[in-house]
Order: C-alpha cells, then sequence, then structure tokens
C-alpha cells in the first residue's frame, strides 16, 4: 500500500470563507497520524477534504484508495431499528450492487469485525441500546468492512469507557501493523506521543511531525490558545470546551 | 362471526374498495416507515393537504383525477421547497403558508356556487366509487413507489442512519433525501382518489408508527407496515359496510386507532446518552 | 350593512389582535404546526358541539385540551417525534369528524362550513367572546413577552429564571389554543393559520424588531380580515378560503419584494 500525501490543502464549505489553509504532509503506510486541534480549528474539515466531500477545495490529495470515516459516535442515530451487526455490515454496501444480497462473506466478516472489537456477544442487540463506548466501537468495526487503506476516525475515545478504549486502542496498533494509514483526531496530547506522527490544526497548519517534535508548548500554545491548561511539572493538557450533542 | 367479516365483500363496489385499499397499503405501509425514520411527517401531511387545487381543477376541467393529484403535488412540493429556503422564517412557518394557501385556493374553487367540483369526495377520498381502472392506476403508482423502496434500500438506510458517513459508504444523501420525497409524491398521487388529500397520510403514517413500535430489525419493521395498513384498511371497510359509515374515515380511524394501541403497548425507544 | 356583515367584520377587526399579538410569538417560536393542529383537531368536536346543541367554543376547548394531552403522552418516551404524533392525531381527528359527521349533517354543507368558516355563522356571542379573547391575548403579551422572549433566544438563560419560563411557555400554548378557539367560527377549522400564523410571517420578512412586527402583524390581519369579508360577502362564500388565498398572495408579494432587497444589499 501506499501513503496519504498532501500539498497545500486549502478550502471549505462556502466560497470566500476557508476553514483550513495552508495543509501539506506526506504519511507513510503503516502510521498512526494524530490530529489535534481545538473544536472548529479544521480536523473535520480535513477529514471532509480527504474524503473528497470539501465543497471548496483547492490544493492536491493523493490517496491509495478512498478512505474510510468513523464519525463520532452521537452522529449516528438511536432510534433506528437496527443491531450491532446490521450496521457494520453497512461497510459492505458500497461494493454491494443493489439488486443483490450482500454477500455471505461480508456477513462472517461483520460478525468477525464486531468479535475482533469484542463486540461478539452484542451482534444481535439493537445499536440504540448500547453503550456510548459500544457503539463508537461499532462503528469503527463498519469501517473495518471496508478493508480500507486510509481510516479516518473522528474523536473515537471522546466519553468512552476504559474498556472499550483499550480495545480501540489495540485495533488501531493491529490496523497500523497491517499497513493502513490512520487518521485519529483526538484531544488527548498524552495520547498523541505515542502515535507516529502528530497534525496541528487550528484553520492552517501549525505543525507536522513526529509527536516529540511536534508537541512542544510552543506548538500546542499556537494550536489550542486559551484552551490550554499547564499542569504541574510544566506538562500541558487540553482543557476543552464540552461541545454540546 | 366470520361472516360478519366477509358479509361485506360479498358485494363488488367493497371488493374493489378492498383491492384498492391493499394495494397502497403495499406502498404507503414502507413509504410511512421511511418517512417517520427521515423524521418528514410535517413533509408528508403538507403535501398532501396542499394538493387540494391540483384536485379541485381536474375536477372542474374534467381532467383524471390521478393527473390533478400529480399537478397538485408538484405545485406543493415547488411552493413549500421555495418557502422552506427563506431563512428568515424557518422551514415549518414558510410550510404552513404555503399550505394554508393552498388549501384556502382549493375550497374557494370548489365551494364557489358555481362550481360542481365535490369538496367533500377530494379531501376524504370516494374509496367505494373506485372502478377497475383506478385499481389498476394505483397499483402502478404503488408498485412504482415499492419497487424504488426495495430497491433503494441500503442507500436510503445508510443516509438516514448516518448522513455524515452516508457517502463515504457509498449512498449519496443529495440523491436520496430528495429520491425518498419523489416516492413520497408518488405514493401520495396514488392514494388521493381513494382516501383523500385530508386523510391519506393517516395510511403512510399510522400502520408505520406502529410497526416500529413493536419492531427492532428494519425488514420487519418494513413488512409489518404493509401488513398493518392492509389490515387497517380491511378493518375500516368491515366497520364501514356495518357500522354505515364514510369508508375512508373509517379506514383512517382504525389506522390510528392500530398506531395509539401499539404506541402505548410496545417497547422503550432507547434514551439518547 | 347588513347585520351578519357587521358582526362577520367585528369579528375579523377582533380577531387581528390575537392574530397578531400571539401570531408574533408562534412565528418567533415556531409553533405553526402547533397553531394548525389545535384548530384542526376541533372539529370533531364542533360536529357533536352541532348535533347536542352545545356552545362550539367549549368542544373546541376541549378537543384543545385533549390534544394537548394525547401529543404528550404519545411522544412521552420519545418513541415517536413530536411532529409524527401531531400528524397522526390531527389526520385521526378529520376522520373522527368525518365519521361523527356522516350521522349528523345531512348534506355536506355543516361539514365545509365547520372546516372552512362561514360569515352568517358568527353570533353576536362569537363576536363578544373574541373581545374578550383580543383582550385576554393583550393582557397575557403585556405579561410574559419578556419570558417568551427569553425562552425563544437563549434558552439557558430562560432555564435560570426556572418556572416561570416553563408556566409562560404552558400559558403561551394555552393562549393560542384559546385564539383558534374563537378563530373557527370565521374561518374555520382548517384555516386558523390564516389569521393567526400568516399576517405575521408577513409581518417578518419585513421586521426582525418585535415591538414593530407585532404592530406590522396586526396591521396585515386586519386589512386582509376585513377585505376577505368584503369579498367572501360579493362571491358568496365563506370567508376563511377567500381569507387564505388573501394573505397568502400578500405574503407571496412581500416575500419576493423583501428577497430583491435583501439580494440587492
Amino acid at each position: 500500500m501506499t501513503g496519504v500525501e498532501v500539498r497545500d490543502l486549502g478550502g471549505g464549505y462556502a466560497p470566500g470563507r476557508d476553514a483550513l489553509r495552508g495543509v501539506g504532509f506526506a504519511a507513510a503506510p503503516g502510521a498512526i497520524v494524530g490530529v489535534l486541534g481545538p473544536n472548529g480549528g479544521g480536523k473535520t474539515t480535513l477529514f471532509r477534504a480527504l474524503l473528497g466531500e470539501l465543497p471548496v477545495r483547492r490544493g492536491e490529495i493523493a490517496l491509495p484508495a478512498p478512505p474510510a470515516y468513523v464519525p463520532q459516535t452521537d452522529r449516528a442515530r438511536l432510534d433506528f431499528p437496527v443491531s450491532a451487526f446490521d450496521v457494520a455490515l453497512m461497510g459492505a454496501y458500497a461494493r454491494t450492487p443493489f439488486w443483490r444480497r450482500v454477500a455471505r462473506a461480508d456477513r462472517d466478516a461483520a460478525r468477525a469485525a464486531l468479535a475482533r472489537l469484542g463486540l461478539a456477544e452484542q451482534a444481535e442487540a439493537t445499536f440504540g441500546a448500547l453503550s456510548g463506548g459500544q457503539r463508537q466501537r461499532v462503528l469503527i468495526a463498519r469501517a473495518l468492512l471496508q478493508d480500507a487503506a486510509v481510516l479516518l476516525l473522528d474523536e473515537p475515545f471522546g466519553g468512552v469507557d476504559a474498556v472499550s478504549a483499550a480495545r480501540i486502542e489495540a485495533l488501531l496498533a493491529e490496523l497500523r501493523a497491517e499497513g493502513r494509514t490512520l487518521f485519529v483526531a483526538t484531544h488527548d496530547v498524552r495520547q498523541a506521543r505515542g502515535w507516529d506522527q502528530v497534525l496541528c490544526l487550528h484553520g492552517r497548519q501549525i505543525a507536522y511531525g513526529p509527536p516529540a517534535a511536534v508537541l512542544t508548548a510552543a506548538t500546542l500554545q499556537a494550536t489550542y490558545g486559551s484552551e490550554l491548561i499547564v499542569l504541574e511539572g510544566g506538562r500541558t493538557a487540553v482543557g476543552v470546551g464540552h461541545h454540546e450533542h | 362471526m366470520v361472516a360478519w367479516l366477509t358479509d361485506p365483500f360479498a358485494s363488488p363496489l367493497l371488493q374493489r374498495a378492498l383491492a384498492e385499499v391493499l394495494v397502497l397499503s403495499l406502498a404507503c405501509g414502507p413509504l410511512g416507515v421511511w418517512v417517520l425514520l427521515y423524521r418528514e411527517a410535517y413533509a408528508a401531511e403538507s403535501i398532501s393537504h396542499g394538493m387540494l387545487p391540483g384536485l379541485v381543477l381536474a375536477v372542474l376541467a374534467g381532467a383524471p383525477l390521478v393527473l390533478g393529484a400529480a399537478a397538485g403535488v408538484l405545485v406543493a412540493a415547488a411552493g413549500i421547497a421555495l418557502v422552506a429556503r427563506d431563512e428568515r422564517l424557518g422551514a415549518d412557518i414558510g410550510v404552513a403558508v404555503c399550505v394554508s394557501a393552498l388549501v384556502g385556493l382549493g375550497a374557494l374553487l370548489a365551494l364557489a356556487p358555481a362550481s360542481p367540483a365535490r369538496l367533500q369526495e377530494l379531501m376524504f377520498g370516494d374509496l367505494l366509487g373506485v372502478t377497475g381502472r383506478d385499481i389498476v392506476l394505483a397499483a402502478a403508482l404503488a408498485g412504482a413507489a415499492g419497487l424504488a423502496l426495495v430497491g433503494g434500500y441500503r442507500s436510503l438506510l445508510l443516509v438516514g442512519f448516518d448522513r455524515g458517513t452516508a457517502r463515504a459508504l457509498g449512498a449519496r444523501p443529495a440523491r436520496w433525501e430528495p429520491a425518498l420525497l419523489a416516492v413520497l409524491a408518488v405514493g401520495t398521487v396514488a392514494a388521493a382518489p381513494g382516501l383523500g388529500s385530508l386523510l391519506l397520510v393517516a395510511l403512510v403514517l399510522a400502520p408505520a408508527a406502529a410497526a416500529l413500535a413493536l419492531t427492532r430489525r428494519l425488514p420487519f419493521t418494513l413488512a409489518l407496515a404493509a401488513a398493518l395498513a392492509g389490515i387497517s384498511g380491511a378493518a375500516g371497510l368491515v366497520l364501514s359496510y356495518h357500522l354505515e359509515l364514510a369508508a375512508g374515515a373509517s379506514v383512517a380511524l382504525c389506522a390510528v386507532a392500530l398506531a395509539a394501541l401499539a404506541l402505548l403497548a410496545g417497547r422503550q425507544v432507547a434514551p439518547a446518552h | 350593512m347588513a347585520p351578519y356583515l357587521q358582526r362577520a367584520l367585528a369579528e375579523m377587526l377582533l380577531l387581528a389582535v390575537p392574530g397578531g399579538l400571539l401570531g408574533t410569538w408562534i412565528v418567533l417560536r415556531r409553533l405553526a404546526f402547533f397553531t394548525h393542529a389545535v384548530g384542526t383537531v376541533a372539529f370533531p368536536g364542533l360536529v357533536l358541539a352541532s348535533a347536542w346543541g352545545i356552545a362550539p367554543q367549549l368542544a373546541a376547548l376541549a378537543s384543545a385540551l385533549g390534544f394537548g394531552a394525547a401529543q404528550e403522552r404519545l411522544t412521552r418516551g420519545r418513541r415517536l417525534a413530536p411532529d409524527a404524533a401531531t400528524g397522526l392525531l390531527l389526520v385521526g381527528a378529520l376522520a373522527a369528524g368525518v365519521v361523527l359527521a356522516s350521522d349528523v349533517f345531512a348534506s355536506g354543507a355543516g361539514v365545509d362550513r365547520l372546516l372552512f368558516g362561514s360569515l352568517i355563522g358568527v353570533s353576536e356571542r362569537d363576536v363578544w367572546l373574541t373581545a374578550v379573547a383580543a383582550a385576554a391575548a393583550v393582557a397575557l403579551d403585556a405579561a410574559l413577552r419578556r419570558h417568551w422572549l427569553a425562552a425563544g433566544f437563549e434558552p439557558g438563560s430562560a432555564r435560570a429564571l426556572g418556572l416561570r419560563t416553563a408556566w409562560a411557555d404552558r400559558l403561551l400554548l394555552c393562549g393560542i389554543a384559546v385564539a383558534a378557539v374563537v378563530a373557527l367560527d370565521a374561518v374555520g377549522a382548517l384555516l386558523v393559520g390564516v389569521v393567526l400564523v400568516v399576517p405575521a410571517a408577513t409581518a417578518r420578512l419585513l421586521t426582525r424588531r418585535v415591538g414593530t412586527l407585532r404592530l406590522a402583524a396586526i396591521g396585515f390581519a386586519a386589512a386582509e380580515g376585513v377585505a376577505a369579508v368584503l369579498v367572501a360577502d360579493a362571491l358568496n362564500v365563506g370567508a376563511g378560503p377567500v381569507a387564505a388565498v388573501l394573505a397568502g398572495t400578500v405574503f407571496a408579494a412581500v416575500a419576493v419584494a423583501t428577497s430583491a432587497r435583501a439580494v440587492a444589499a
């Protein structure tokens, strides 16, 4: 697999009003890129651009294949009559023509993906009845089914219980070992230190590179501005305004 | 007891009414499920109420009612789309303005002393007056709507469940949201002659609401909605025969009563975290 | 001028007051569907009132209460979205009214009158009741408009005001129900929005300031109401449909004119 390369990317949702500009980086296959930045700072805009869904876009994007996207769990509807299995199976819809039933192999893959995320027993449960962390894992299982070379995860650890978080972390490592490129939007600076690259966004690209080089006080200050909290010992953390769901 | 249920259908009149209602149920039931899941109940209500002038003009011009229904729905949908675009008011105010103007216009045209239009049949349907040709027409329209829903099942599910990710999963909201409204329009046109502009929405929304309260997996929901719509239709006709009530209204009442029962008895929706 | 015409004109002018005052809040707080529903669900009650000889306004009020309670019950537990519940109750009420009417009214004219209003159907008692409703609307608006404004635009700070805002909102819904009830005889169960929603919506196109909005809404409602009565009398039809077409046309004209202005700006 090849990696992801972006050159001089900019754009937004309306002409003349850029949500993001000056983004350029190269991520190798088999890497986890942490994407940091305040809410509204461009993380989701970048993901939209990578998905090819940004209305106004300049610059170049080179992707091996269309990425899979894992949204924050509260974006999906909780009142739909679907089970966890049904949701996971959605990842196979794109490759199933409308006149055919979803292939047996894909059904098996959906069960396998749920099991991989520790949800084998919840396969028949109604999606809306699951906990937040479980639902996030189901959405990741759905992305797994797309078998994509590039995955975009939008704050997958937000409000998720410890068990789910551990499962997700383990999975990310596995996917990385399989040679996929993962972009993980997060507010957890400590977590980002453990990954391969970090991209800091605040309307524009502040920095990109290995965590040791990027996660300096100055860069974080430029990225988060007033949302930054300095803990004792000079370690920094991000106190983010909790966005309304 | 069985005789009580089957007696009504000895007459060809009621046989045709039953055929009409069953044909409509196959489309309106599943359509209603999608309308509710997409939270478009207000739109469904508005499009059906707003087509009244189209129906009246068809009667005045001596044209087939289905044509009037189609024209009425198109005008209503276009008007609603236009007004909903105005950000100052918000969509539901604009829709309210548009629909009340259209309903008023329809009533004005129909109630003018010189007008022969039978307003009540247009508003409440003429289920007992359906001919074989009407049934074939309804079947064609309902069939088209039903087929579209079957073919679009997975795409509609993707867009409805998680609009933001739908495109990455292979279904574009910009295509499927209008598609659902188009199917709603076709279903509305199909049901208008039999049930009337004011009552047809009962067959769309009520069985679907009941089905959603009683099932946990979407394929069963869609099937149950069609079945409950058919049952409401048959039950409504039986009641209308024995109690000498208006046929369309009886069907609508049965559907709503079924929905009320199912909602009171059915499961709780999982609370949003 | 014939007595029935005098009463109809008085009724429409009086209706303009709650129409404009409460209509402002209906538009600002997005309560159009509720308003339409409150009017429409009165239909079966009106049929019964006609059969049993009781005051229609009483039956309409009872229907409004029943509707509110049923709406609350159906949407509890979030099994059904509010719009869907309203839609179901609406169509159920219409069907019930039709079923009841087929026993009560010999011809269709009775149903038409209930659904679309009638000029000759406005009695002196109706006009007095409307006057009372108008006064009540003025009083309610004067007392509660600050709460209604806060709850509509700053729900956070409104929550801090707490219980009083919740009660203010309930009173707003009650006020709307009362206004719809007194409008029924003039414009009919299906068209209460013509008095309560469309004039205020038209005014909203012209201004955002609440004070001006209210006055403009009353103005539009009054002018449209009077014109509708006179035209309806000339055409020998009910006032409701005429008012609907008139109000809709005025709205469209204002919308086109102001959007052209907005584009030019």
